[in-house]
């Protein structure tokens, strides 16, 4: 297991937002978060990346308890995120977007920008480079040196994935990858998680209200109604799981 | 002659004042208010050293030590308030930095051995009008190097998106503090070259109208821009004075034309002059 949560719960005062969650994620699965709105989704994220602490329960990633740090601690640890509504950075280039990712794996003081000296020069090289790598491979090279804010959507939404992945992360958390795309783009959307999936040796662990693409891309699902875990398994179980449809439809009249 | 001098000099301080509070208000986002402070700190000590404890070597080296107590102090004034203040976010953290900038004119009244509410007197004359460029170079060359390398990145990224920042593995405090304490020293330099080439220092000179004066430089020009920060600093010092040399009549209205013509520049580009974009040299660009 790399990332595993233990009775998780997160309270707001009487509101019980999530309840006793367990998650498992394995060294390269590609699991799936779903559930109806307002159910404790982000709130699961939020707490794995360290923005809300837990109310009780611990959370391992690779056998080492995450709460209470940092968030910026919990991605140097090896934790990535995107959000559910995009967080770029808006004003600035989409090259200074990824570079900036790579802010905690860069080995060089004050003094040595100020200055310029050589191990600036020669980190900064490295860092474009790598940048530039990545940004051809999610077909973002052209647009390197475009404000991000003027990215049509569904590039800005992989930008995001991008950047995430420049932090060098173990497991990646998408919000709601698909939100907002239209049919094409999720398709290609899906490919492109299972191609990252497969090319970085990462787990990812998804949140999506897009059926279709959870179906298609996620090996195990997790079903979450008001804070609760209602079931767990492969696509094909939960589909005909009663208290997924329940939670999605509404129980049959008697 | 002189008070063509004099213009440029008051220019060049300005301008280190802006391009300073615009690390903290345009690059890093963080509204403060308490530049003048920042700016009387440096001031005082820097002239506390010249009148009582100056070192026999030449001017210039006292000048630079001057400038490098003023530095000092002006940025652990920036640690001693940024660091419980910065957890205060937009108008709360500009309320409370107002506050102490206030507080530091009023201890200044208050300390007879800088002259109190009198005026601090005979501060020799070590800076002139080649120093005071040399900083204001030396400060354009800091910011700029600065925000071209991963700190300075990290600093404009507070800005951009806080919450995304931290995700990204920034430790946003960290850089929040550390653009405020460079800001806060900057601002400590200009006020030991202002106190060594005015030779005279008052109380009523830092209010927290000086505060909203550089303020505005920095927005005239546009938040988050050194050259914008630059213009805007040329621009608010020289105006004034170019309204005064233009007849008796404008002469009398300038401060009206001075607030007219701040208000029409914000309504045209409320982004500022420069927005958040750079002059550029072409061989100062980033290579593509």
């Amino acid at each position: 297991m790399i990332l595993e949560t233990k009775d998780i719960t997160m309270r707001f005062g009487g509101l019980v937002a999530v309840d006793k969650m367990n998650i498992q994620l394995g060294e390269n699965d590609l699991v799936g978060v779903i559930g109806p709105n307002g159910a404790g989704k982000t709130t699961i994220f939020n707490m794995i990346t360290g923005i809300y602490k837990p109310t009780e329960g611990d959370i391992f990633l690779n056998g080492q308890n995450m709460v209470g740090k940092h968030p910026a601690h919990i991605t140097q640890a090896g934790i990535a995120r995107t959000f559910q509504n995009i967080r770029l950075f808006k004003n600035l280039s989409v090259l200074d977007n990824i570079r900036l990712a790579a802010h905690s794996n860069t080995k060089y003081g004050l003094a040595a920008n100020i200055f310029k000296t050589k191990s600036y020069k020669v980190e900064e090289q490295r860092i474009k480079d790598e940048a530039f790598e990545l940004l051809k491979i999610f077909n973002l090279e052209d647009n390197a040196y475009k404000i991000s804010r003027n990215l049509p959507y569904g590039q800005q939404r992989r930008l995001e994935i991008a950047r995430a992945l420049a932090t060098k992360p173990k497991v990646l958390l998408l919000d709601e990858p698909a939100a907002g795309m239209n049919p094409n783009e999720t398709a290609e959307l899906s490919e492109l998680i299972k191609w990252v999936r497969k090319e970085f040796k990462i787990a990812i662990l998804l949140i999506e209200h897009d059926m279709k693409l959870v179906m298609n891309v996620c090996e195990r699902i997790y079903v979450v109604d008001y804070g609760v875990l209602i079931a767990q398994g492969a696509p094909t179980e939960i589909q005909n799981d009663p208290k997924v449809i329940e939670a999605y439809l509404g129980q049959e009249v008697t | 002659m002189e008070y063509f001098a004099h213009l440029a000099l008051s220019a060049g301080i300005f301008i280190i004042l802006s391009v300073s509070l615009n690390l903290i208000n345009g690059q890093c986002g963080q509204f403060s208010l308490g530049h003048a402070g920042f700016w009387a700190i440096g001031a005082y000590t820097s002239a506390y050293y010249g009148v009582y404890h100056p070192l026999p070597v030449p001017d210039f080296i006292n000048l630079f030590i001057g400038c490098g107590i003023g530095f000092i102090c002006a940025a652990l004034a920036g640690v001693i308030i940024g660091v419980p203040c910065l957890r205060l976010r937009g108008d709360y953290l500009a309320i409370a930095t107002l506050g102490f900038s206030e507080i530091i004119r009023i201890i200044i009244i208050n300390l007879d051995i800088v002259g109190g509410p009198r005026g601090f007197t005979n501060i020799p004359n070590w800076s002139n009008l080649g120093w005071v460029y040399l900083w204001v170079a030396i400060t354009i060359i800091f910011c700029a190097n600065l925000v071209r390398g991963t700190h300075g990145r990290a600093i404009i990224s507070i800005r951009e998106d806080e919450i995304a920042a931290e995700s990204m593995g920034i430790f946003t405090f960290k850089y929040k503090s550390l653009a405020f304490i460079l800001g806060a020293g900057f601002a400590g330099i200009a006020g030991s070259l202002f106190a060594h080439s005015q030779q005279f220092l008052h109380p009523n000179g830092f209010t927290f109208m000086w505060s909203v004066i550089i303020l505005l430089m920095v927005i005239l020009g546009g938040l988050g821009s050194i050259s914008g920060s630059v213009i805007g600093a040329i621009i608010l010092t020289l105006l004034p004075e170019v309204l005064r040399l233009m007849g008796e009549t404008i002469a009398n209205w300038r401060m009206v034309i001075y607030s007219l013509l701040l208000i029409f520049l914000m309504l045209l580009r409320p982004s500022g002059i420069m927005g958040k974009k750079e002059f550029n040299l072409p061989f100062l660009r980033e290579p593509r």
